[in-house]
């Protein structure tokens, strides 16, 4: 066995050293000088003026109701959906600034629990939901309504209420030893005369988070061969795209930035030496058919421009949509078909209301297919009159009405 | 007392040897039927934290030499790879995760309390019994110190207590049959901060690992060690990493019996000698002995006879 370690410990350190090396690793993304503060932008959030389409979501009545005719006396319920469920509608700045945890206090003083700044977090991953898991839309439930205080219990497939509590401390706290983090930061031991108030302590008491900054674009200089530049639009993804932190932010943990200490400091996140696939995979996972030249150039790139990269200029009505409306929920998004009818089933002849499109028809050319006037089904191009009509009376009268109806 | 299990040893020994010899051997449990309230338990080393509060915990339930818990802060113990001990029955080792560094896997290794236990069918007096609850426990009246079971089990868990050989020790975990008999959990189980011990029915715990390895199949590998190795253990494991690669033995379905049987098929192979002169010496021995129950009758005869020519 110890002959392996004399084996595996200079392959670490070699396999340390080489990470370390900038000129072998991806050098740290230069940050633009214009960030987002995200607690802004999370203060920002409304809440849905109507609370049932939050929690509708993806739901029916038959995703909870057995029956057809629920009422209070039957509900007729299936088993609770929570598993499949994660919707907690609340924001960070909402919560409390302490929480004292004394259900399970026999030999123990109860926790205190510093909420205000594990809120603050989590605002960069998952939000609430991080936590108060498993929670459906309206008021948080406590961890005792789903975790059992006794160990041995009937139904194991919940955990009981010590490991709930640990679980959510020890995900991120893993390096937490017994004197050396859980008796330091939260338990102390009942003793006869202690007084039974609990306080945070003095190293996380009223303390918030400084604020988390989201970064508008970073610019990586890569080791590879051809276009080693690497631009990348974090807030056109999370704006413009609509993709939220945890999608890509899921897996990491508050270790990803506190192991050095460093928690002020962008180049304080811990330099870890990835594969080339664990090095691609956030934008793999969405990119999936795309070529390496997608991101890879030979110098930076320009923000996103749906003209520049579909050639289709998006106006009015079309401006307003989210990129899902049209190109669906499917990441990479698809080139679209350009005929109105691929997504506007409905624009037939004598179904669709000309009037929106600014030109309410006259009576004679109501009735009319939409190919007699424009030719070659290229509605980008207001028609001429002159491709039907040689008539003397062209231009003085247009086939309808200017305005909207 | 001592007598009566003497005897007992050599009717086993000759039957089990004669059995062997003969290659009819069935192994002993093999036909029992397993009650469908066995118990289980599941590591999850996905959410063990490596306290090693466990080890400490077993250590204070079996009256073992204990260290002071403060003690267990001490992560260097993580630097080799460890095996339970005569003086630890459980121990907690530490591998890399190579995904994330930050978080390590940590895996807790004990008896496995196999469904068809090795252990039980190599031991040729009897000492482990597999028992309705599902676990395999050690008698020490029994237990010869022959150390053929730590041979047979496919995990290497029986270990012995060399500092006593004149009166052998056996240890390992025995599911701490004591506590439960007082209603209490096992002391791991109990002790342990994050529930990555869960403890239930065999059944439902295997329900459970099943779930948490579909809702996460992005976290753990889609294998249940346990659910059918050496024909099922008690003990059984989920992780992110395949288990060959946390010192877990790659193991077939069939039940260990098979390969404790063939394991003493290859002791016996080299010993057969001395193992068939015990069978003989066994069953000549039992034979003499009933027949000299028989003599001792005309013997006392004689003798009162002889006495009475004597007198
Ligand atoms: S793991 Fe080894 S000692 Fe434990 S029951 Fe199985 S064969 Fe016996
Ligand atoms: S079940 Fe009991 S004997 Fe077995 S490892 Fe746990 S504490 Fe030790
Ligand atoms: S007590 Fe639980 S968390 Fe701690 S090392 Fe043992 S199994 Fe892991």
């Amino acid at each position: 066995m110890n002959k392996i370690y004399f084996i595996i410990i200079p392959l670490v350190l070699v396999c340390c050293l080489l990470g370390s090396n900038p000129k072998l690793q991806t050098k740290n993304p230069k940050m633009e000088e214009n960030m987002v503060l995200l607690q802004d932008k999370i203060k920002k959030k409304k809440m849905p003026e109507n609370p049932y389409e939050n929690m509708m979501q993806g739901l029916k009545c038959q995703s909870c109701h057995a029956g057809d005719y629920p009422n209070k006396n039957d509900p007729m319920l299936r088993a609770c959906l929570r598993n499949s469920m994660l919707a907690t509608f609340h924001f960070s700045p909402e919560g409390p600034d302490e929480v004292v945890i004394d259900a399970m206090s026999e030999n123990y003083n109860g926790v205190a629990f510093s909420h205000k700044i594990h809120a603050q977090m989590s605002d960069m991953s998952t939000g609430c939901s991080g936590c108060h898991h498993y929670n459906t839309s309206g008021r948080l439930l406590s961890c005792l309504e789903c975790h059992d205080s006794k160990r041995s219990r009937e139904d194991i497939t919940v955990p009981d209420l010590k490991a709930a509590y640990h679980r959510q401390c020890l995900t991120c706290h893993k390096q937490w030893f017994h004197e050396n983090g859980c008796s330091t930061m939260c338990h102390t031991r009942k003793t006869s005369n202690s007084t039974g108030s609990v306080q945070s302590p003095p190293s996380v008491k009223g303390k918030t988070h400084p604020p988390l900054k989201e970064p508008m674009k970073m610019v990586w200089e890569t080791n590879s061969e051809t276009g080693k530049i690497v631009t990348f639009f974090h807030n056109e993804h999370n704006k413009i795209f609509n993709i939220s932190c945890e999608t890509c932010h899921k897996q990491d943990n508050c270790l990803k930035c506190h192991e050095n200490k460093k928690h002020d400091d962008y180049s304080g996140t811990v330099k870890i030496k990835k594969s080339f696939e664990n090095h691609h995979k956030a934008c793999i996972d969405c990119h999936k058919g795309s070529s390496c030249q997608k991101c890879h150039r030979d110098s930076e790139r320009e923000p996103f421009n749906h003209v520049q990269s579909s050639g289709w200029v998006l106006k009015s009505y079309h401006s307003q949509l989210s990129c899902a409306k049209c190109h669906g929920s499917q990441t990479p998004y698809k080139k679209l078909d350009r005929n109105c009818t691929s997504c506007h089933k409905n624009f037939i002849t004598g179904n669709f209301e000309h009037g929106k499109a600014g030109l309410v028809l006259s009576e004679n050319h109501k009735g009319m297919e939409c190919i007699s006037c424009h030719t070659g089904s290229d509605f980008s191009k207001t028609p001429e009159c002159k491709t039907c009509h040689d008539d003397k009376s062209y231009p003085a009268q247009s086939p309808g009405k200017r305005g909207r109806k | 007392m001592k007598n009566l299990n003497r005897r007992d040893f050599f009717k086993s020994a000759a039957l089990g040897v004669s059995l062997t010899v003969l290659g009819t051997s069935k192994a002993k449990g093999s036909d029992k039927m397993l009650s469908d309230d066995r118990l289980g338990i599941l590591v999850d080393t996905d959410v063990c934290v490596g306290c090693r509060h466990c080890e400490w915990a077993c250590r204070v339930a079996h009256n073992l030499p204990t260290p002071d818990l403060d003690n267990y802060s001490d992560n260097s113990v993580f630097k080799e790879y460890r095996r339970p001990d005569a003086g630890s029955l459980t121990v907690v080792n530490k591998f890399e995760n190579e995904k994330n560094p930050l978080l390590p896997i940590h895996v807790k290794v004990q008896c496995m309390h196999c469904e068809r236990p090795a252990c039980v069918s190599a031991c040729i007096v009897g000492a482990l019994t597999k028992g309705d609850d599902g676990s395999v426990v050690w008698d020490d009246d029994k237990c010869i110190g022959c150390r053929y079971c730590m041979v047979a089990c496919p995990f290497q868990i029986p270990t012995y207590d060399y500092d006593r050989s004149i009166d052998p020790h056996i240890r390992k975990c025995d599911l701490c049959t004591d506590r439960r008999k007082n209603d209490e959990l096992p002391a791991c189980v109990n002790i342990c901060p994050n529930e990555a011990l869960l403890f239930g029915k065999r059944d439902a715990v295997l329900a459970v690992a099943k779930t948490r390895v579909k809702r996460k199949s992005d976290v753990y590998v889609n294998h249940i060690y346990g659910e059918h190795e050496v024909g099922g253990t008690s003990w059984m494991y989920i992780a992110r990493k395949s288990f060959d690669k946390l010192n877990m033995p790659h193991l077939a379905a069939n039940p260990a019996p098979g390969i404790s049987e063939s394991i003493q098929h290859g002791i016996f192979a080299y010993f057969v000698p001395p193992v068939t002169l015990y069978a003989l010496l066994g069953t000549i021995m039992w034979i003499t002995k009933r027949r000299s129950g028989d003599d001792d009758e005309l013997i006392s005869d004689e003798e009162e006879k002889g006495k009475g020519g004597k007198l």
